[in-house]
């Protein structure tokens, strides 16, 4: 078991970047009536825990989604892609203006664990908190699309924002800059969880929150436990999402993913009402195989997040599409499963658009069979007269992370291009690879998920030339006009077929340029112990729904 | 002319006499020179068993990444098995490791005993204000939690820059201030003792002082010091890349190995079995030996193991 | 002593206020910004800018130095207007990781580390001493050889390698101690005990082995000399004799090294509250270091110095006044 530094980076790998959006049609899960009542235990490695919705990264099936609602949500079964589906609000969105507007309607009878009712105001004012510098963490697509947003910090001073309206206690408008189909995704990330308008203090409100969801804050410890108790003011009438099983839920920060792993494949009674967020490792995955027991409780999502290896195009070595092909020929997919953790973690990977997600064609560009086709990638170099390639790989500093980025290193030996693995802490390796120096490297792994299930979120975060640098995730540095183009007119569709063709049509044109070489989708797999229920992993994300989990007698 | 200082000459051959006596002492002795030659033939070694510690053998595994076949993967073409997930040679890790261990122990140990024994020698001897302000720095060293920086500064360190000779001056530059403080007090006893008053008496340059009379004896004490150092600095760099920030891999390390082996042990406890053990002994050996020479050196407290 | 007092006082601040200045340089040279944590996503350059300029990074480095040090006296807050982050002094900052002040931080994590260091260091010392001793009186004998045996082999092995396998084994295979929790004592004293157990008696197995061959060294050293023998000669009992003099006199050095192993525990923490899973100073240490969390890495590095010298000045006050030879 691997001492990890950086614990918390696999909270931020749960709560944002690399979840997947898992196959629709290979959900998993035992789903099975437990019952009301019950302490329910999450061990988890990461190290903090964030409380204040402004500032949270979390998806919305887990720990928030206890805590919080928002004005739309995720329908999550174990068969068929996710859905939106209103939470706070009576439906997913009144669109007007081609999508540019957009109207909401609260529901009756929410209210906050303090008692008092949820307004309008009081989810105005969530939103617009985010945009105080102290609390801009979290997710924030909304904030550059809301209209008249520049320069806006906070409602703190007085100051509100009047792209959003609140007619009435009941009601919410949205105005954009732009027309925006997604928008009844965006309001499903923790940005819309209402907070009491006037009485949450940027220092002090993630310290105790007031909650909307059937799940108050009974104490936190940073690194320690996170106790959750029920909310009494909660009314499941009003909440077609959450199904709040356990009477409490105590959440475990700073475990070992190793260890973790352990205590639920040994399964003693004071953790059989517990069940692991950390993916279960490779070691204690192949442990399992010989364990029925153990393996009847270990659940294993679709097909999800994309990995890739991303071939900088504005590294001199690399400017020539011919050797970036060459490298994706020359890919041993098969070693890289094999460092990923097996096929029980990992399918070959062809497309950018990723299983499950509408729009998705699938295809392969280039056919590199399972171990890589030396002498095409060899041909393909020498035509275009490159001799002695060396080139940099950039790798976050964890141990499963250097053994693929190892395993690429054996690849390309093969075709005569040497490559060097720098191993980076991963705050490093973010700034590395999404800062404004093009040349501090040649290759880098990606991993990515999108926050809400949609094309959009696979392709224009990672290839459109306006995610260069300056924290942007384009990290092979891509600028074509013809993609950019395509994008721009996909995002801006609001029949969901005509954007999903687009979106297709996108996934070819980028690939064919070869800025990367798509590796694998990654499959996550949990452990729960015994007297958990209910513990599926939807079609999106992959990873557990919190939100349903039971426990049995 | 020289000053004669009889003592130390006598103090030194009595004590390769108890060392030869010393079956503990010859036994860590052994264990170290066992290590180094292991180090030294590591591609001849290999080259026997026609492995390396880099390549990849998948056809050594099965679909999960497990060995296949008894002890972790044991057969003709890989002596101590393999690696699970990789497949790479473990008896060419092993040996190439010891390189890792070894150049890294005893470079980072050279660092902290020359720099040491400089400061040491020259705060000791020179006094005052120069004492004052060296002392000062050694404290404020000792007081740095260095762990802490090692792994601060292994992020910072431009990936141009050898990995290996970065651990060798980072781990050197926190053992240092020990050893300086040890050879201050030497020195500052040495300085008042007659040979050195007598030496000083006569006119005698600071230079050949030092070389002649404060270093004679002060060898036996750094020579035991530096013993004493390598092991610290083996596990240090073991720590290190368990912690993972040593050296670069693919370099064969054993704490990586050791760090990855844990989380198989129960799939696959022999992968951890060779780097663990080569380990422990590594260090048993310089600790043996170290304590060994101390003793002799040393002779009220030696003779206690027979 | 007075003059004494006042000098190492004044050394104290200057180291800690050198370490804390080094701290800083160091981090300032980092690759990863520490805005960046609180930028968002996705992180615009114009929010980067802005958590830059609510964090004080946009600061030239010495006025971030000032800033820093005036908060340590007087408090300080981040961003201004109704928005702002008050952090009372002393304040070492704001850790945008956990959304909290440094010191609130250090204090919720300060007693798992006491806890796990001060259990271990009684197991040791005593276990050290007492075995030190025995091996002393019985040199060269059976009890001597196997103590200096066990020590030899406990200073050789790995801490993590111990601890990990101590986990296996007794949390998992034999399933006697609980794996992965902590528990306050002032929640269940006896659980907090119970949960403590595996760390400190691995950490205990491997200092007690330093102290054993310390104590056995210095008692040896003792036993040969002048008032000891004196004592015998006066026909004390060998018992009075040896733990009324001999013992006493031995412990001195014992005494320091324990003084400056207990200061210096935080740095060995780092390596044990990992394995252990259990989050005290070190773990909050490491995990800033990954963060680039610069406040809690300075704030907790100064406290980790400041642990050391005061340690070195007790342990020098205290030497003082035990040994006469001083």
């Amino acid at each position: 078991m691997r001492l990890r530094l950086g614990s918390a980076l696999v909270a931020l790998a749960l709560t944002t970047t690399l979840a997947a959006c898992g196959g629709a049609n290979s959900t998993s899960g035992d789903v099975e009536g437990g019952q009301k009542g019950g302490t329910l235990t999450i061990l988890t490695s990461s190290t903090s825990i964030t409380l204040d919705p402004a500032n949270s990264w979390n998806l919305a099936v887990t720990t928030l989604g206890l805590l919080d609602r928002r004005l739309t949500n995720w329908k999550v079964g174990t068969s068929g892609e996710a859905e939106v589906v209103p939470d706070l609000a009576t439906d997913t969105g009144t669109p007007s203006e081609n999508g540019k507007t957009w109207t909401y309607t609260l529901k009756d009878g929410i209210e906050f664990s303090d008692g008092t009712p949820i307004t309008s105001k009081d989810v105005k004012y969530a939103i617009e908190r985010t945009y105080a510098p102290a609390l801009s963490e979290g997710i924030g697509y909304h904030r550059s699309l809301l209209a008249g947003s520049d320069g806006y910090q906070g409602p703190f001073d007085g100051k509100e924002l009047d792209s959003i309206e609140t007619p009435d206690d009941k009601t919410i408008v949205f105005h954009l800059n732009a027309p925006y189909g997604d928008w009844p995704w965006i309001v499903s990330t923790t940005s819309t969880a209402p907070v009491p308008a006037g009485k949450a203090p940027a220092d002090t409100f993630g310290q105790k929150p007031v909650t909307s969801g059937p799940y108050a804050v009974e104490s936190y410890t940073a690194g320690g436990d996170l106790v959750l108790v029920r909310n009494e003011h909660w009314d499941a009438e009003t909440d077609s999402v959450r199904t709040a099983g356990p009477d409490k839920i105590v959440i475990r920060q700073g475990q070992d993913p190793a260890v973790e792993a352990q205590k639920l494949i040994a399964d003693a009674p004071a953790d059989q009402k517990t069940f692991g967020a950390d993916f279960v490792p490779p070691a204690q995955l192949a442990q399992i195989q010989g364990k029925p027991d153990a393996k009847k409780r270990l659940v294993t999502s679709g097909p999800g997040a994309l990995e890739y290896l991303a071939l900088n195009t504005q590294s001199p070595k690399l400017k020539d599409v011919k050797v970036r092909q060459a490298l994706n020929y020359a890919i041993d997919r098969k070693a890289y499963i094999v460092a990923a953790g097996g096929p029980v973690s990992a399918d070959a990977a062809s497309t950018l658009i990723t299983p499950g997600i509408a729009g998705r064609e699938d295809y392969e560009l280039y056919d590199a069979g399972e171990s890589g086709d030396v002498a095409k990638a060899k041909s393909l170099l020498a035509s275009a007269g490159v001799k002695d390639l060396a080139l940099t790989l950039i790798a976050t500093n964890d141990a499963t992370d250097v053994a693929k980025a190892e395993a690429i290193q054996q690849a390309y030996a093969k075709v005569g291009v040497k490559v060097t693995i720098k191993p980076l802490e991963q705050d490093a390796w973010t700034t590395t690879a999404t800062g404004d120096d093009a040349g501090a490297y040649d290759l880098s792994l990606g991993s990515w998920q999108p926050d809400y299930p949609s094309a959009a979120g696979n392709i224009q975060p990672l290839f459109d030339s306006s995610q260069i640098g300056g924290g942007g995730y384009n990290i092979s540095r891509y600028t074509s006009a013809a993609a950019d183009e395509l994008i721009k007119k996909a995002l801006a569709e609001t029949d969901e077929d005509a954007a999903g063709k687009l979106w297709a049509q996108a996934d070819r044109t980028i690939l064919g340029d070869a800025p990367v070489v798509p590796l694998i989708y990654t499959k996550n797999s949990f452990l729960h112990g015994s007297k958990v229920a209910d513990f599926y992993i939807g079609s999106f994300p992959a990873y557990p729904v919190y939100t349903a989990v039971t426990l049995k007698p | 002319m020289a000053v004669l200082d009889p003592h130390h000459l006598q103090a030194t051959t009595g004590a390769w006499r108890q060392l030869r006596g010393d079956r503990w002492a010859l036994m860590g002795a052994a264990l170290v020179a066992g290590f180094v030659l292991l180090a030294v033939l590591a591609p001849l070694l290999t080259a026997l068993s026609h492995t390396d510690p880099y390549t990849y053998d998948i056809e050594a595994l099965d679909a999960a990444g497990v060995p296949m076949g008894m002890f972790g993967g044991v057969s003709g073409a890989h002596w101590l098995g393999v690696e699970p997930q990789t497949g790479r040679d473990l008896f060419a890790i092993l040996v190439y490791g010891a390189r890792t261990s070894l150049l890294v122990g005893l470079g980072a140990t050279a660092v902290s005993v020359v720099a040491g024994t400089v400061v040491g020698v020259v705060a000791g001897y020179t006094g005052g204000f120069a004492d004052m302000l060296l002392s000062r720095f050694t404290d404020l060293m000792l007081a740095f939690p260095s762990l802490i920086f090692m792994i601060a500064l292994g992020a910072i360190v431009p990936s141009s820059f050898p990995k290996a000779l970065f651990i060798v001056l980072v781990i050197g530059a926190f053992g240092w201030p020990s050893v300086a403080r040890v050879v201050r007090g030497l020195t500052l006893t040495l300085r008042t003792r007659d040979f050195v008053l007598a030496a000083r008496a006569i006119g005698a340059p600071t230079s050949r002082i030092l070389r002649a009379e404060i270093w004679p004896n002060l060898a036996s004490s750094v020579t035991v010091l530096a013993t004493m150092a390598v092991p610290g600095a083996i596990t240090a760099e073991a720590a290190l890349s368990f912690l993972g920030i040593g050296v670069t891999p693919p370099t064969p390390s054993w704490g990586r190995t050791i760090a990855n082996a844990v989380s198989w042990i129960q799939v696959d406890p022999w992968y951890l079995l060779a780097p663990g053990a080569a380990l422990f002994l590594l260090t048993l050996g310089f600790n043996m030996l170290g304590d060994g020479l101390r003793d002799a050196y040393d002779p009220r407290v030696s003779g206690s193991r027979g | 002593m007075i003059r004494f007092l006042v000098l190492r006082t004044a050394g104290i601040i200057g180291v800690l206020l050198a370490v804390t200045a080094a701290t800083y340089v160091i981090f300032y040279v980092f690759p990863a910004d520490p805005a960046r944590m609180a930028c968002g996503k996705p992180c615009t350059p114009e929010s980067l800018a802005q958590a830059r300029e609510f964090l004080g990074v946009d600061q030239p480095l010495w006025v971030q130095y000032l800033e820093f040090l005036k908060g340590l006296v007087a408090g300080r807050t981040f961003g201004d207007g109704g928005g702002a982050i008050v952090c009372a002094a002393p304040c070492l900052g704001y850790s945008v990781q956990h959304h909290q002040p440094v010191t609130t931080l250090i204090a919720q994590t300060f007693p798992v580390t006491v806890s796990i260091a001060a259990g271990a260091a009684v197991l040791w010392l005593l276990t050290g001493v007492a075995a030190g001793t025995v091996s002393a009186l019985r040199r060269g004998r059976l009890p001597d050889r196997a103590v200096m045996t066990t020590a030899m082999v406990g200073v050789s092995m790995p801490s993590y390698l111990v601890g990990l396998l101590a986990i296996l084994f007794f949390g998992f295979t034999l399933d006697v101690v609980p794996v992965g929790s902590y528990v306050p004592l002032t929640e269940n004293p006896v659980d907090w005990a119970f949960h403590l157990i595996t760390p400190w008696c691995v950490l205990a197995l491997l200092n007690a082995a330093i102290y054993a061959r310390l104590t056995r060294s210095q008692l040896l050293e003792t036993l040969g000399e002048d008032f000891v023998r004196t004592a015998r000669a006066k026909g004390l009992r060998e018992r009075t004799v040896v733990v009324r003099h001999a013992l006493r006199t031995a412990l001195v050095p014992v005494v320091t090294v324990f003084g400056l192993d207990l200061g210096a525990l935080l740095g060995g923490a780092v390596i044990t509250e990992r394995v252990f899973s259990m989050y005290g100073l070190g773990a909050l240490l490491i995990d800033a270091v990954g963060h680039t969390d610069l406040p809690v890495i300075t704030g907790v590095t100064i406290l980790a110095a400041a642990f050391v010298v005061v340690a070195n000045l007790v342990v020098d006050l205290a030497y003082r006044a035990l040994d006469p030879r001083v």
